[in-house]
């Protein structure tokens, strides 16, 4: 990503944006404001509850709770964190050791101030605790028990000087006993205009030349998940040195959504093979199957048109997902999917 | 170790573990200091919170206070010295209102004196016989189980003696150990020590002190075939021969993709407890009036103005768990002052268009983040799609002009965003939406509309079938997971307000919970019931099918009534050559006679 060719630089060139503008404060977290207003009074009053935070990826889940983390201990952070995420080592001893010895753990902190332990990827990290893939945790999933047991009792017992915090896509896979002894906190994706906002910051202060519908494009293919729309602007700006649409879907090599939704419109005016040729204009390109049905259900799911056609779309649309992440992935699978939605088309059209 | 007084300690060593059960005995004496020290304490903090707090106190009251202080003074000096100061203020809510009392409890009353009186004829009377000392409490997580013995225990004056799950052995500390001399114990083996230890400790101090309850909270872990033989072993000894009253805590899953082969194998373990003769007392989730009541005192004591309906809105998205009801008010009055008035999440509605400012008085209720599961906010937005409200008319058909429907196919706009948006805010996930559709969406279609009902029981199937799909293989990608389930979802939601043409008039309609879960947890249950059998039956072979077992076996042992369940087991591989001629004919009967099975279970 960091190309050395450049010459307009500032000495930390090389730190990924996402990185570098991670915000360090709980007042400047985009979006979730609901979450983050009480954040911020953690982070002013202490007394950090045991807190579940889920949501979605790149919705600010980790930052917030470093930046938490960091307001609440300041100088103390070193020694009065503990961080694991998936890529530490995650096996069984290692973890309970970890946590258990950091409870034990003697720190001086100022008053009202409790070490914090971040489990990130928490979700995960019931499955992975076992050193192993999931699969084979399917066969020794009593293990889980006894992670959920270190866990939930060290909760209990360290509770006056340490304190939790899970982070999570989904809170359910998060045991019952657990889950009781945090409060939750939601997050939910950014939307666009939240996203835009940040991307402006980071494109003015890296001075980035970009029109604004390559920001539209970023802003598309991320989702609502920031994490991906700072990369995939930096991946451009470090490939192309300016972001317009054409070089956004070029770097994060995503079928062009304007190219899909032609591919939409012309079904729905009938004309099948139009949206045929232009299905496999994108094949050719070289996009695999789940690309173009990711990017497909998509703009399927934006695109205005009659509600039942977009029922009978999205159903046909998950159908064909299904099959081609079950390793149907083949061209006819897409011209499959195209006929379905014809003929959907022509069952709703009034004659 | 010198400390002052502006430097807390934060440790948690010995000292503190040392430190309770201290406080527990103390709590035992009836003497007024000490009980009445966390009283002063509490009286004391109030005052220091607010100054508003009228002291109209009568001089004596004052006094009585003021040796309060010096006592806390005192006692804290004493804490401080052995390296342990209790942080009065800075306590999770849970820890800081502990029921202090048996009144105190959330948990139902009758319940309560239930276990008292369980364990209070049983310390009593020590000379009586009892056929059981063993009490099995179980209950999902959050309702009080721990809390009502630790209540009971010293209500009673008794000890607790309970079990602590060790700390882990490092690979350090035990290379170290080892070259001192110290052997390494696993923990079922300590486990077994202690169970050991108690039964006999007690049986020979038993006379003068029958005062102690065992508490196990907390089963040891047990992996493999092998060490659960031994701990249902070690507990089976346990429950058939001590004389001390035993409470073991067992804590219930519910329908969570955690209930995993654990809580299964923790449900066997219970019912061979209870088959060696214990008794089962189940803890029911903790009732609405009661978590509300315990959470208005603690914001009374708290002083933070939290309306009543805000502690509605916490207490029914906590389903009855009470501790997860506590963190919630503790986490939700963390609110800036300024914005204290509108609970609204307004970083997602801001960004709303004009045209939801109507919908915003709903959403405000809507958007707030509690509750463990099943979040009110997707109550709401369930309630959204049942009721489909459209417009009456269609007004802009612009856009779709150039493409002509059927009649049929024709539907009014929705009087609201799209549904996909309303679920992301909702927090709603797939599986569970789709389950409550299902249960729900019958109670909002016509009666005569039969093929409304037809169109949506298909739309609901097929993502059911989607959602199944990306239940069953693990490895796939989060991102492809994801969108398989947001298909999912959207099928479901927009079939129901796709296939309902002609919505019922708006009508309250409480939304039920999906039965399906039970149906679903009690099958799992009855299937791992039988896998066992079989699996004794057939000596490891697993060679018949699951339906054999269910459709033929059972009945015939059901028929053999009369002989001891385990031969009827053994014998039952013999005789299924013989039934199974048997087994077909009468098909209709036993499928009726299982389904009486299952009630039963």
């Amino acid at each position: 990503m960091a190309s050395s060719s450049s010459s307009s630089v500032s000495s930390n060139y090389d730190i990924p944006w996402v990185e570098k503008y991670r915000p360090n404060k709980v007042s400047d977290i985009v979006g979730n404001e609901d979450a983050v207003s009480r954040l911020k009074v953690i982070a002013r009053d202490g007394n950090m509850p045991n807190l579940i935070l889920s949501g979605p990826p790149g919705t600010g889940k980790t930052t917030s709770i470093l930046a938490l983390a960091h307001e609440l201990l300041g100088a103390n952070y070193r020694e009065a964190v503990l961080e694991l995420n998936a890529s530490d080592d995650r096996g069984i001893d290692v973890v309970r050791n970890k946590i258990k010895m950091f409870a034990q753990k003697k720190v001086t902190l100022p008053p009202g101030c409790h070490k914090v332990i971040i489990l990130d990827e928490a979700d995960r990290f019931f499955f992975d605790f076992f050193g192993g893939n999931m699969v084979k945790c399917r066969y020794n999933i009593s293990m889980t028990s006894g992670a959920q047991q270190a866990l939930r009792r060290t909760m209990e017992i360290y509770s006056n000087t340490t304190r939790f915090a899970l982070a999570c896509n989904t809170s359910s896979k998060i045991i019952e006993p657990i889950q009781s002894r945090c409060a939750i906190v939601r997050f939910s994706r950014l939307s666009d205009q939240e996203i835009l906002g940040r991307l402006m910051v980071v494109v003015e202060t890296e001075k980035v030349p970009y029109i604004p519908e390559g920001l539209e494009a970023v802003i598309f293919t991320a989702d609502g998940d920031m994490r991906q729309a700072l990369n995939n602007l930096q991946a451009t700006y470090s490939g192309f040195r300016f972001v317009n649409q054409e070089n956004v879907f070029k770097v994060c090599d995503q079928p062009h959504p304007l190219h899909v939704k032609n591919m939409v419109k012309h079904v729905l005016e009938g004309n099948f093979d139009d949206a045929c040729s232009g299905l496999k204009q994108l094949y050719d390109l070289g996009y695999s199957p789940t690309d173009i049905i990711t990017t497909l259900f998509r703009i399927i799911k934006n695109y205005d048109m009659a509600e039942y056609l977009k029922l009978e779309f999205m159903k046909e649309t998950g159908f064909a997902h299904m099959r081609i992440c079950d390793g149907v992935g083949s061209y006819l699978q897409l011209c499959g999917l195209l006929a379905k939605l014809s003929v959907a088309r022509e069952t709703a059209k009034a004659v | 170790m010198g400390k002052r007084d502006a430097v807390v300690v934060l440790s948690s060593d010995e000292e503190e573990e040392d430190w309770k059960p201290n406080k527990n005995s103390r709590s035992k004496l009836s003497s007024s200091v000490p009980q009445a020290n966390p009283e002063v304490a509490k009286k004391k903090k109030k005052a220091r919170f607010s100054s508003s707090v009228p002291r109209s106190r009568s001089s004596r009251v004052d006094q009585f206070e003021h040796l309060g202080d010096e006592f806390d003074e005192a006692l804290r000096a004493f804490n401080g010295s052995i390296g342990y100061v209790k942080n009065q203020r800075k306590e999770l809510w849970v820890d800081k209102y502990k029921p202090q009392s048996l009144e105190e409890l959330a948990v139902h009353k009758k319940k309560v004196e239930e276990v008292k009186m369980w364990f209070e004829q049983r310390l009593r009377t020590p000379k009586e016989e009892f056929d059981s000392y063993v009490l099995v409490i179980s209950g999902p997580a959050g309702v009080g189980k721990s809390a009502t013995v630790h209540m009971i225990a010293s209500h009673l004056g008794a000890g607790l003696c309970e079990w602590k799950t060790p700390i882990p052995t490092l690979w350090q500390e035990h290379v170290h150990n080892s070259s001192s001399g110290i052997r390494y114990t696993s923990k079922l083996d300590e486990f077994e020590n202690f169970v050991e230890r108690t039964r006999k400790y007690i049986s020979l101090s038993g006379e003068s002190k029958s005062s102690i309850i065992l508490l196990i909270d907390d089963l040891p872990v047990s992996n493999g075939k092998f060490a659960y033989g031994r701990l249902q072993n070690c507990l089976r000894v346990l429950v058939q021969s001590t004389r001390t009253p035993t409470a073991i805590l067992v804590t219930e899953y519910g329908n969570t993709e955690t209930a995993d082969r654990t809580a299964r194998s923790i449900e066997e373990l219970v019912l061979s407890l209870e088959s060696a003769g214990a008794c089962k007392v189940l803890f029911n989730p903790v009732t609405l009036n009661s978590i509300k009541r315990t959470l208005s005192r603690i914001c009374r004591l708290e002083q933070c103005n939290v309306t009543a309906g805000e502690i509605d809105l916490i207490a029914k998205a906590s389903g009855g768990d009470i501790r997860h009801a506590i963190t919630s008010l503790q986490y939700y009055t963390l609110k800036p002052e300024t914005s204290f008035s509108s609970p609204s999440s307004n970083g997602a509605l801001a960004c709303f268009e004009e045209k939801t400012v109507d919908l915003n008085s709903l959403d405000v209720e809507a958007s707030l983040p509690f509750g463990r599961d099943e979040t009110l906010s997707l109550f709401h937005a369930l309630g959204k799609f049942l009721h489909n409200k459209r417009d009456t008319e269609n007004a802009v058909t612009s856009d779709h002009d150039r493409f002509h429907l059927r009649e049929k196919f024709r539907r009014l706009p929705l009087k609201m965003e799209a549904p996909e948006k309303v679920l992301s805010q909702a927090h709603g996930q797939a599986r569970p939406v789709v389950d409550f559709l299902h249960e729900n969406v019958l109670d909002f279609i016509r009666d005569e509309n039969i093929d409304d009902a037809w169109t949506v029981a298909s739309y609901l199937s097929e993502a059911d079938f989607l959602l199944a799909s990306s239940r069953g293989t693990i490895t796939r990608s989060y991102e492809a997971e994801s969108v398989l389930q947001s298909t999912a979802v959207s099928v479901a939601v927009r079939g129901v307000l796709f296939g309902n043409s002609n919505p019922l008039s708006s009508r309250w309609h409480a939304i039920r919970r999906p039965k399906i879960w039970q149906v679903e947890q009690s099958s799992v249950c009855n299937k791992f019931e039988m896998m066992k059998q079989r699996f004794t039956a057939y000596d490891g072979l697993s060679s018949s099918n699951l339906s054999h077992v269910a459709m033929e076996h059972r009945h015939v042992l059901k028929w053999l009534g009369s002989r001891p369940y385990g031969n009827g087991v053994l014998t039952q591989g013999n005789d299924t050559e013989g039934n199974k001629v048997d087994g077909m004919t009468s098909e209709g009967q036993q499928c009726e006679a299982s389904e009486d099975e299952i009630e039963d279970w």
